[in-house]
């Protein structure tokens, strides 16, 4: 038996089946609620049948109030000369609320597949900082989440 | 003889590939020079004692110490602080912003690399008319045409400038007195369109500029001991530049003692550990990859030149133009003008210059040559405007359009480009035939 074959080795011992998921149409103002619903820092994003596209979280909704001239490689290092309010960020917001999340998702977050092995999950999960989608290596279906307390937990159960 | 070849063709022949694989960008362009100048070595075009002997180290020098000049200084906030100033003293309304904007640019640009240059202006500008609810592109395509025009005017503002100055030994004044007068003429022409295609059509509402006049920009200045610092340097730098010639000093010597001033300033508060960190990222702003470019491509022509190849070609050159100086200088303008705007104008100002040097004695001496340097800085450094791929700063600038939503596409940009930069020629030709020929 290979090493990626042993049991509890990898990525689908201790991924989560039950995370929360958005379809790509959901509106941006609905995800918006369910990731601070739940303090969840991103949700993955699926297609209608369940295939993974990419993930919406917090430094999407970030993305989105803060200038993009600050956010593009080589923008502004320094936005302390712009005074905006907090009404001002709520205006910016308003303005893609309605958009679905698959126009403002990030798809260059990395993802394990559920034969990835144990220590290779969690050092992506340490160097990624966010929850790691667990995506089918064939078809590419979504098949759980990774996230920090989950492996927290876990080790803790041990 | 080489690999049984004659030494002329096989340095000729390795100097069109160099150029060949510069221009197709199959391989980066610095590795692409330094093979080539291995090769030239290999071949026993000349030995690596003549090879060093090619590469001009003033030119090395000046790029070097202003680049860490500018990548320290940068660190203040200092660039954004002037753009963001002159957007609010024209209380931000849409055509007063572009010529301000584009102003600040070419004055930058003047003195600081075309590139950098961009790279400090079009975060700001992406800002500001993003604020505005304006198109950024007239905004962008004028601050590309001022970089280029603004680095035209002085020894130090663009690359071939700067060789130019270097192999000729024309001062920092020389540059500023012969070149700033027609670049203040290309610059207000480049008004003119800008107005007519986009500038009458700007609109913007009170409360959009309401949010760029809320601008605070004591807020952009990070650093403010830094700031003082980088203005008190570069203040004597300029100084040292205009007054070079008095004091014997060649530009790269005045361009390294104001970076090593710089970086004493900047780094005697620190600890030791600190110290190291800081002068690493310091030197990391240095565009090695363009120096290492610049030695190889010295050493290329330099092989040429020592064959004999250019001396030919420049003879040749005087006898299609029958001698006439006057025909010499439209060619040498017109024609690296349109080859700058689609190959780099490192090469062909390289290539170039070791051939205007060979016409010497066919002109009645050097000092006859003069008008034909103009030419040739106008040409190379105006000749960048034609064509999106024509200098680097353009290509930074089109890389902030896109990443920011707003790409420029490269034909819309030639449609009005390339014209537009045969005007600021057709310009520099009646100004070097009524000032010099």
């Amino acid at each position: 038996m290979s090493r990626r074959d042993a049991p509890g080795m990898n990525a689908a011992a201790i991924m989560e089946c039950d995370h929360a998921v958005l379809k790509a149409h959901h509106k941006v103002r609905a995800a918006a609620e369910c990731i601070m619903a739940r303090r969840y820092r991103s949700v993955p994003v699926v297609d209608d049948d369940g295939h993974y596209l990419g993930v919406f979280g917090v430094n999407c909704l970030l993305r989105q109030v803060i200038p993009k001239a600050a956010i593009i490689e080589d923008g502004l290092d320094n936005l302390g000369f712009v005074n905006d309010t907090l009404a001002d960020l709520h205006q910016r917001f308003r303005e893609i609320e309605t958009q679905p999340v698959s126009v403002c998702m990030s798809t260059d977050v990395p993802i394990v597949h559920p034969d990835t092995p144990l220590l290779e999950t969690l050092l992506l999960l340490y160097r990624s900082k966010a929850s790691l989608p667990v995506v089918e290596r064939d078809g590419g279906l979504l098949v759980g989440v990774i996230t920090y307390w989950g492996v927290g937990q876990k080790i803790l159960d041990a | 003889m080489v690999f049984g070849i004659d030494p002329m063709w096989y340095a000729v022949s390795l100097f069109a590939l160099t150029y060949f694989l510069i221009v197709t960008e199959w391989l980066n362009r610095a590795i692409v020079a330094l093979a080539m100048a291995c090769l030239m070595i290999l071949g026993g075009i000349i030995n690596q004692q003549a090879a060093f002997e090619g590469v001009d180290f003033n030119t090395l020098g000046l790029l070097t110490g202003m680049m860490l000049i500018v990548g320290v200084s940068k660190n203040s906030g200092m660039f954004q602080y002037v753009a963001i100033w002159s957007a609010k003293r024209v209380r931000a309304r849409p055509w007063p912003l572009l010529v301000v904007l584009i102003c600040v640019t070419a004055l930058f640009s003047a003195f600081l690399d075309n590139v950098t240059t961009v790279l400090l202006i079009a975060p700001v500008t992406l800002l500001i008319t993003d604020e505005l609810r304006l198109d950024p592109y007239p905004y962008l395509f004028g601050e590309i045409f001022a970089a280029n025009i603004g680095g035209a005017a002085t020894l130090i503002g663009d690359p071939p400038n700067i060789m130019i100055g270097s192999a000729t030994g024309l001062s920092f004044n020389a540059f500023l007195l012969n070149l700033g007068p027609i670049v203040l003429i290309v610059f207000g022409l480049l008004l003119v369109p800008l107005y007519l295609v986009w500038g009458r059509g700007l609109r913007t509402d009170e409360r959009h500029r309401a949010r760029v006049m809320a601008y605070d920009e004591r807020g952009s200045i990070t650093d403010p001991r830094l700031l003082k610092q980088s203005l008190f340097v570069l203040a004597l730098v300029m100084a040292g530049f205009t007054l070079s010639h008095r004091l014997g000093l060649e530009p790269a010597t005045i361009a390294v003692s104001g970076a090593a001033l710089l970086l004493i300033l900047d780094n005697l508060p620190r600890a030791a550990d600190d110290q190291s960190k800081a002068v690493e990222r310091a030197f990391h702003e240095v565009e090695w990859t363009t120096i290492f470019f610049f030695i190889g491509l010295f050493i290329v022509v330099h092989a040429v030149e020592t064959t004999g190849a250019l001396e030919r070609l420049a003879a040749a050159i005087v006898e299609l133009t029958a001698g006439d100086r006057t025909i010499t200088a439209m060619a040498i303008l017109w024609i690296s003008a349109i080859a700058s705007s689609i190959i780099d104008n490192i090469p062909f100002v390289a290539t170039m210059i070791p051939m205007i040097e060979d016409m010497a004695d066919a002109f009645g001496g050097r000092a006859q040559l003069e008008p034909l340097w103009w030419s040739l800085a106008l040409g190379a450094c105006l000749g960048g405007n034609g064509s999106l791929v024509g200098a680097s700063a353009n290509l930074i600038v089109a890389g902030f359009a896109e990443r920011a939503g707003h790409p420029i596409r490269f034909l819309p940009f030639l449609l009005m480009a390339f014209p537009l930069m045969l005007l600021s020629i057709l310009a520099s030709s009646l100004y070097l035939w009524w000032r010099y020929l």
